[in-house]
């Protein structure tokens, strides 16, 4: 990896319940993807407030993603039905805002799904990568 | 003495003034004028009415920085923003400049406030005198006048394709001494008469029997946002807050109102006090209280007008001091004596 | 046209009044420039003469409902007026039964600010979706069915703007930004006992005015309205440094339509479109 090559920051917003062990199934099974994303668990997708990402994006984050149980699969029921709507909404304000799209990302991710998790990061960091640096506000 | 300065002539020297120092300019922003430092002549508004925000902003900024870099070593340092250059605030109007008198009395007293005298010091006003009164305007009526050179360096009165100039300082005098103005037989006009300012309310502190006044004509329409004492040339509280950043320590302020609910949370004055009761504060403090206080002489209102347009609900200041007048009448109170 | 909603106002305040059905009549007055209106409080009938109605009654005055949830209160409604009493009925804010709402069929009002009546009409005009309000227990004129598609021409023409350009914008509109809050103090929807940018911890906005601050304050403003926002225009209306908060809340409510066909504000059983869910929808989320 070249010193110069742009290294962009990624908050990821976890759940306890699937994302974040679907990311320790990643690790535990020696799985490589980019080291960009740092990891903020949660209890819950649902515990996402919008908040919490337009803070993320104020502080220069240059990518968020918020990962969580597969609709249906929620440990709390139905918080990530909740967050789905909410997050649906986010999204094409945060473009209006004008952070490009691709910069947030909102993904499901069980608890057996490490090879996703490493999927779904590598892909977020190219793009993000492509979208180069964003910088506080 | 006059003098006077064509329009070109006041422009080259402005543009001469931008060399050496930050020139405050009325500027044109979103259909309305800020004051603001410009870059360059092009963008000042010679044709202002007044400014959307008043200038006190140059002097008392929103946010400033106060205090207290705690770097890594421990030290604490008093730091507030010292100025690069001098300044020149051009075109302040005369009820502005009172403004400015007012947060004089406030923030110079002994031991005074650092940044804010720094800033003073170093700024002179070139004021533009007011030919036309708007319908908000009512200087006259708080002891300020549309042209009253009193609170400026210099003032300004457009006549014709020009300026009469008054300079009434040192510091005048050393700004203008490149401005190229001739020598004018022309005299000022006369400084416009003041009225006799309002007195308010009727009683200093505790329970008066305008309460129901203020409860239910007054308080009951206000929605208490900040907007009057954001706009106004003379409101000066702030709130301090700490912040951490980037792991250092930092103390700001930032402007402050008394008719923000937290506001008595924190002072405590008049905490859990009605809504009427902190409205009532509000004209009790900008009228009797301040020169009572501060032996200014004057009001802590001067009459721009800023509030009176920028009220969502039309809380007009005017119309109050006029029921309080008559409220006087009818509990039988005539003439209260002067201040 | 006018005049005749003006007398409708006065005598049915009088009458509501003099029976005592309310303690607290909440309409309009003429403001102290003689051309604009501003909000009246009538607590006696004899004051009812002061009431009047005009295109320049620009205030949404369901706001002060909130203030009054202990008396019985009377209110002048326009039909976006209605719309935020129904999502104070939505939200439990205030009680059915402590409220008497004068509908008003509206013909629109103008974009006026004191001193100035103005001709044109409002933003919320332009793209009014209903004349007749959703609510009401006295109406004053004739109802109307027609509702009108709103065309989001001013989100539209934001939308096709580049990420870059729009970004610019918003940092333009923000930075005048003096954060006097009279967008949240005027909005109905706005009514938490604390707000979240009064909080020292967390601080999610700080009390410094720069541009993050203002970004993180006029965004977070907005998205709290998400599914809320009625579209009356105060917010934008008292803003003392002309930020066009409409354009942003337009936006959502654009993508509440789309999504959840949710208009807020008509249906008094409603749920918020955030409040709720529905297990197939929104399939997949975006790659």
């Amino acid at each position: 990896m070249s010193v110069e090559e742009f290294q962009p920051r990624i908050i990821g917003f976890l759940c306890n319940w699937c994302s974040y062990a679907g990311a320790d199934m990643a690790g535990t099974s020696r799985m490589t993807y980019p080291s960009n994303v740092r990891i903020i668990r949660l209890p819950c997708s649902g515990r996402v407030n919008p908040m919490i990402i337009f803070k993320a994006f104020q502080q220069g984050a240059d990518g968020v993603m918020v990962s969580g149980c597969h609709p249906g699969d929620c440990h709390y029921v139905d918080g990530n039905y909740y967050a789905r709507r909410r997050l649906a909404m986010l999204e094409p304000f945060l473009e209006y805002l004008g952070i490009e799209k691709g910069r947030f990302q909102l993904e499901w991710v069980s608890a057996s799904e490490g090879k996703k998790w490493s999927q779904v990061v590598a892909r977020f960091t190219d793009t993000v990568k492509s979208l180069g640096p964003r910088g506080k506000i | 003495m006059t003098s006077f300065i064509t329009k070109t002539s006041l422009k080259t020297w402005l543009g001469t003034l931008l060399k050496d120092n930050t020139l405050v300019a009325p500027a044109a922003a979103a259909g309305l004028t800020f004051f603001r430092p410009v870059e360059k002549i092009e963008d000042i508004a010679f044709d202002f009415t007044n400014t959307a925000l008043s200038p006190k902003s140059w002097f008392f900024p929103q946010t400033e920085t106060l205090s207290g870099e705690i770097a890594g070593n421990g030290h604490k340092t008093l730091n507030p923003e010292a100025l690069e250059k001098n300044a020149v605030l051009f075109g302040i109007r005369p009820c502005d400049a009172r403004g400015l008198a007012v947060t004089d009395k406030v923030f110079l007293i002994t031991p005074g406030d650092t940044s804010y005298i720094e800033r003073r010091q170093r700024t002179t006003l070139v004021g533009v005198a007011c030919l036309e009164e708007r319908a908000e305007c009512f200087c006259t009526r708080m002891g300020s006048s549309p042209n009253s050179p009193a609170d400026v360096d210099i003032l300004l009165t457009e006549d014709g394709d020009g300026y009469l100039v008054q300079v009434m300082t040192k510091k005048g005098q050393t700004l203008s001494a490149g401005a190229g103005q001739q020598q004018s037989d022309k005299a000022v006009p006369p400084i416009v008469p003041t009225k006799p300012p309002a007195r308010l309310p009727l009683k200093s502190a505790g329970p008066s029997p305008d309460m129901d006044y203020w409860d239910q004509s007054i308080a009951d329409r206000c929605i208490h946002c900040n907007i009057c004492a954001f706009v106004c040339p003379t409101c000066y509280c702030f709130d301090t807050f700490d912040i951490e950043k980037e792991g250092k320590v930092e103390r700001l302020r930032s402007w402050y109102t008394c008719q923000s609910p937290n506001f008595e949370r924190i002072e405590g004055y008049m905490a859990d006090a009605p809504k009427g009761v902190r409205m009532r504060h509000r004209f009790y403090h900008k009228l009797p209280l301040f020169p009572e206080q501060l032996g200014s002489g004057y009001a802590a209102c001067t009459g721009c007008g800023r509030c009176v347009v920028s009220c969502p609900v039309n809380i007009d200041i005017r119309e109050i001091m006029d029921d309080v007048e008559k409220f006087r009448a009818s509990v039988g109170e005539e003439k209260a004596p002067q201040a | 046209m006018d005049d005749k909603i003006t007398l409708a106002v006065r005598e049915k305040a009088k009458e509501l009044l003099e029976q005592k059905v309310v303690d607290c009549f909440i309409g309009y007055e003429k403001a102290t420039d003689n051309l604009t209106s501003r909000p009246l409080f009538v607590y006696k009938p004899e004051q009812a003469e002061r009431l009047v109605f005009d295109n320049t009654c620009v205030h949404n005055l369901s706001k002060y409902l909130l203030n009054k949830k202990d008396t019985k209160t009377a209110v002048v409604a326009k039909p976006c007026d209605a719309r935020a009493i129904v999502v104070l009925l939505n939200e439990n804010q205030v009680q059915r039964e402590k409220i008497y709402i004068i509908g008003i069929v509206c013909p629109g009002v103008v974009d006026s600010r004191w001193g100035s009546a103005g001709t044109e009409p409002e933003v919320r005009c332009q793209g009014c979706p209903q004349h007749t309000p959703p609510l009401y227990d006295f109406l004053i004129g004739e109802p109307t069915d027609e509702v009108e598609q709103d065309a989001y021409t001013d989100v539209t023409a934001m939308e096709e703007m580049g990420d870059a350009d729009r970004e610019a914008f918003w940092k333009e509109q923000f930075q005048r930004c003096i954060r006097c809050y009279a967008c949240r103090n005027v909005c109905p929807g706005c009514y938490c006992p604390v707000c979240f940018v009064d909080l020292k911890e967390p601080l999610w906005a700080g009390i410094r005015v720069a541009p993050g601050e203002n970004w993180m304050w006029n965004n977070i403003r907005a998205f709290h309205l998400l599914g809320r926002c009625i579209d009356c225009n105060g917010c934008q209306r008292v803003c003392p440094v002309n930020i066009p908060l409409m354009l942003l809340n337009r936006k959502l409510k654009k993508e509440v339509a789309q999504a959840f066909a949710f208009i807020p504000g008509m249906d008094p059983k409603a749920l918020a479109p955030l409040a709720t869910f529905k297990k197939e929808e929104l399939a997949e989320p975006s790659k």
